[in-house]
């Protein structure tokens, strides 16, 4: 049994958890589920050793524990698979599933053959495509949270803590991640995890432990609750699931493309890309992982470029993408799936990471109007809801959900006419996702047209107008989200693998 | 309030280098050496104006340093780049016969060309700075000694030879040094500019974060080119000043002193990652290194043992840097 007992924990003039109280048996599957800040993934990361600093005390079976590092935690057999990748880009993917603990041989060399051995071993229920000698930077953000995973399985943890560990995986890779979660309980293994997909928790979880900001709310098992309770518990206020009804063919078309392929160094990215964005509309963007999901949205903002076949036409003009800055100009903006690695400036403030594609607004001359940018940027913030203290706060002070909301303004600063979002609701809480929905739709209401790519079928179907599938780069289909389903995306989108 | 100190200290990183100085300072004044008639020769004015001065070349090139470590760079050729900027002040005045505007803009064209070939490569090519200034840091050395025929070139007063124009480096106003002015003046501007203009925010998000930069639509190339650029423009400003300070250009001069101007700009709070740093506090940076070789030369501290004592203490200052500052208990 772990308990957690009276826990507190305090950041920089924040309070992210107080006076948390319950427990969880041995040989279960627990969701941790909450909103943006509500303290879920600092409550994992205090009994996973990341925080050993921290008021209140928790006991495993019945012991006090005080985890000073993960390897301590580790050592009494709890492990932890963070939210954001934690790999090593460039050593391969058995370096990074033995980091620090790699098999040796007599003379104290690393023993390779059987480090491959083994990652292999690790990795066989999940299909993994490529070699395990291939450099993670190579396998994508979806494969990456695979090796995480298989690194965690490999510590032989009895207690498995993920924090959004599903947060990158397209549906198939779910379906292997489960199947291991279920053999791993009926191992006895206990596991406590976060996700925003309640879809998820209802498939996998025995029970639901509800945090809001920072308190422990209640718990509920999950074969005796429903998604609206759950929901109701997290936010405390009404969820709605609605899709819009509009015509849309009224309306001009913004951004066309016909027979679009597009090649990079002579691999094909992209083909048979064929579609008609209307103003006001919102087109979803589904696929498998490396689908070109990405990659397409990447193509429209400037930021991949390669050779193109096929015509490109923005507001009636041919148009072709050359680079970030002047698509900006140009009214498009992008928010990337990636906030670490292509989103944040960690150490800068919110207001500086809101502001900063668009500081020619604010300025005059080179110089800045610090006046103008805050109550433009604060404005905007307001809008969006995002909790914090002040503008001048570090942005990675906040939660996962309000550091995505701070990146969406950034995208809004320049008032696009053309938004493109790579999974925007990743690892966004379902508060956050419903405000992300509701100002998707308000755009899109305000003549802003949308193409949304997301590797969860369902939300897309209820966010977008329309949705097209893509499968190994290719366009395989247009749907009408009011007359398709999930089973006829999947379907387009298994073409061609 | 304990709260309070600790959000103001996060989100004002330049206070703890200046702390650190302050500290420093006070210090100095306890330990100060006293003179016959019971003052303390620490604090006397003619002491402090003279370690602005000593002080004010790396100064003027730690602005420089502090713009291109904050793009996630380094500048290596800097103090290459001052011996050529000092020779060709030398020669512009005495053998060139360019006058005072004429020598001191080759100097700094020279400078800021430098500057200009460093970011230029780092941006185009996609290879480190560190590699790109390495190469320039011997180039430019190579061309100081070309241009001087590996002779140093005094500079002399009169009717062939330089204006008197020129002394003004070594004069004082209001008891202070002319270079000291300089260094301030700089400094002060170039503080202006990455506070308060669209270029100063640019050159934060290109070194936190390049990909997110581009993204943002940050023109990256230009950004990193101009703070090279400007690197060795004020290199050439401090090759200037140092020809004046010696009366004479020296090819072989300016050895080391990248890796001074590095240090001042670390001790200053800085990331060598790029992204996180200030040039309030590499102003401390600077003036704790100055005032350290002051307290320890008027103690007559012998060099070899001021150079110990000096990597000491960059390597103290910088650990005091990454602790963070907690004023809360640290639980059980």
């Amino acid at each position: 049994m772990i308990e957690f007992r009276e826990i507190g924990k305090r950041f920089t003039g924040t309070v992210a958890l107080e006076g948390v109280n319950f427990a969880i048996e041995r040989g279960g599957v627990y969701a941790l589920v909450g909103e943006n800040g509500a303290g879920k993934s600092t409550l994992m990361n205090l009994l996973a050793g990341v925080y050993p600093d921290y008021e209140g005390e928790i006991r495993v079976d019945g012991e006090p524990v005080r985890f000073r590092s993960t390897r301590d935690a580790e050592r009494a057999g709890v492990s932890i698979i963070h939210q954001e990748l934690n790999l090593v880009p460039d050593l391969s993917v058995a370096e990074n599933i033995f980091l620090g603990r790699e098999p040796t041989d007599k003379l104290g060399f690393i023993d390779f053959r059987k480090m491959r051995r083994d990652a292999e071993a690790v990795l066989a229920d999940f299909d993994f495509p490529h070699s395990v000698n291939a450099k993670v930077s190579t396998i994508g953000v979806g494969w990456g949270q695979i090796v995480e995973i298989a690194k965690a399985l490999s510590l032989e943890a009895d207690v498995i803590l993920m924090d959004e560990p599903t947060s990158a995986l397209s549906e198939n890779e779910l379906t292997r991640l489960f199947a291991k979660t279920r053999e791993l309980k009926e191992r006895g293994a206990t596991i406590l995890f976060v996700s925003h997909r309640l879809k998820e928790i209802f498939e996998i979880a025995d029970e639901a432990i509800v945090l809001r900001d920072g308190k422990y709310v209640g718990r509920r098992t999950i074969a005796e609750t429903t998604r609206e309770e759950l929901v109701n518990l997290m936010i405390g206020r009404e969820f709605f699931e609605e899709r819009r009804d509009v015509d849309l063919d009224a309306k001009p078309a913004i951004l066309k493309t016909e027979r679009l392929a597009l090649k990079r160094g002579g691999a094909p990215l992209l083909r048979g890309i064929d579609f008609e964005l209307r103003e006001g509309e919102i087109l979803g963007v589904a696929g498998l992982l490396g689908s070109g999901r990405t990659e397409l949205l990447k193509f429209l903002y400037g930021e991949l470029r390669g050779e193109t076949e096929g015509a490109l036409f923005f507001r009636g003009e041919p148009y072709s993408p050359r680079s970030a800055a002047r698509s900006i100009r140009d009214g498009v903006s992008f928010l990337s799936e990636d906030r670490k690695v292509e989103g944040n400036f960690a150490e800068q403030t919110i207001r500086f990471n809101a502001s900063v594609s668009v500081l020619d607004r604010f300025s005059s001359f080179g110089f800045l109007d610090e006046k103008r940018e805050k109550s433009a940027v604060g404005e905007l913030l307001e809008k969006l809801n995002v909790k914090m203290r002040g503008d001048k706060q570090k942005i990675t002070e906040l939660s996962g959900g309000n550091q995505q909301k701070v990146l969406l303004g950034r995208s809004l600063m320049s008032e696009p006419k053309l938004l493109l979002l790579d999974e925007p609701t990743r690892g966004v809480d379902v508060g956050s996702k419903q405000e992300i929905y509701d100002l998707a739709r308000d755009l899109a209401e305000r003549g802003v047209s949308i193409v949304a790519a997301s590797s969860e079928i369902p939300e897309l179907l209820m966010l977008c107008d329309r949705v097209l599938v893509l499968s190994a780069g290719e366009q395989t289909a247009i749907l009408d989200s009011a007359t398709a389903d999930s089973r006829d995306v999947l379907q387009h989108a298994f073409t061609n693998v | 309030m304990n709260k309070q100190l600790s959000v103001f200290f996060a989100e004002n990183e330049w206070v703890k280098p200046a702390l650190g100085f302050l500290g420093l300072f006070v210090l100095c004044i306890v330990f100060s050496p006293v003179s016959s008639k019971g003052t303390l020769i620490f604090l006397k004015f003619d002491n402090l104006s003279n370690v602005l001065r000593q002080v004010s070349e790396i100064g003027i090139i730690s602005v420089g340093m502090t713009l291109v470590i904050l793009t996630g760079g380094i500048d290596l050729s800097v103090g290459s780049v001052l011996g050529l900027s000092a020779t060709a002040t030398a020669f512009g005045l005495m053998d060139w016969r360019l006058g005072f505007f004429g020598a001191i803009g080759v100097a700094l064209a020279l400078g800021a060309g430098a500057g200009f070939v460093n970011g230029a490569i780092t941006s185009a090519g996609k290879i480190q700075s560190f590699i790109v200034t390495l190469a320039m840091m011997t180039g430019a050395r190579g061309f100081a000694l070309f241009l001087s025929d590996a002779n140093s070139r005094n500079i002399g007063f009169g009717e062939n030879a330089a204006p008197e124009s020129f002394k003004i480096f070594t004069e004082s106003f209001f008891g202070v040094p002319f270079p000291v002015y300089i260094f301030l003046a700089v400094a002060v501007v170039a503080a202006i500019v990455l506070r308060k203009t669209r270029f100063g925010r640019h050159i934060f998000a290109v070194g936190g974060n390049q990909t997110a930069a581009r993204l943002s639509g940050v023109n990256v190339a230009l950004t990193r080119t101009v703070a090279f650029t400007v690197a060795g423009f004020l290199s050439g400003l401090a090759g200037v000043v140092h020809a004046a300070q010696l009366y004479q250009g020296n090819p072989n001069d300016g050895v080391g002193f990248e890796l001074d101007a590095i240090a001042a700009v670390v001790v200053g709070g800085a990331s060598l990652m790029g992204g996180k740093g200030s040039m309030e506090g590499t102003i401390a940076g600077v003036l704790i290194i100055g005032v350290l070789s002051n307290i320890l030369g008027l103690h007559g501290v012998e060099k070899d043992f001021q150079l110990m004592l000096k990597g000491a203490i960059i390597v103290a200052a910088v650990l005091m840097q990454e602790r963070r500052w907690s004023f809360r208990n640290k639980g059980a």
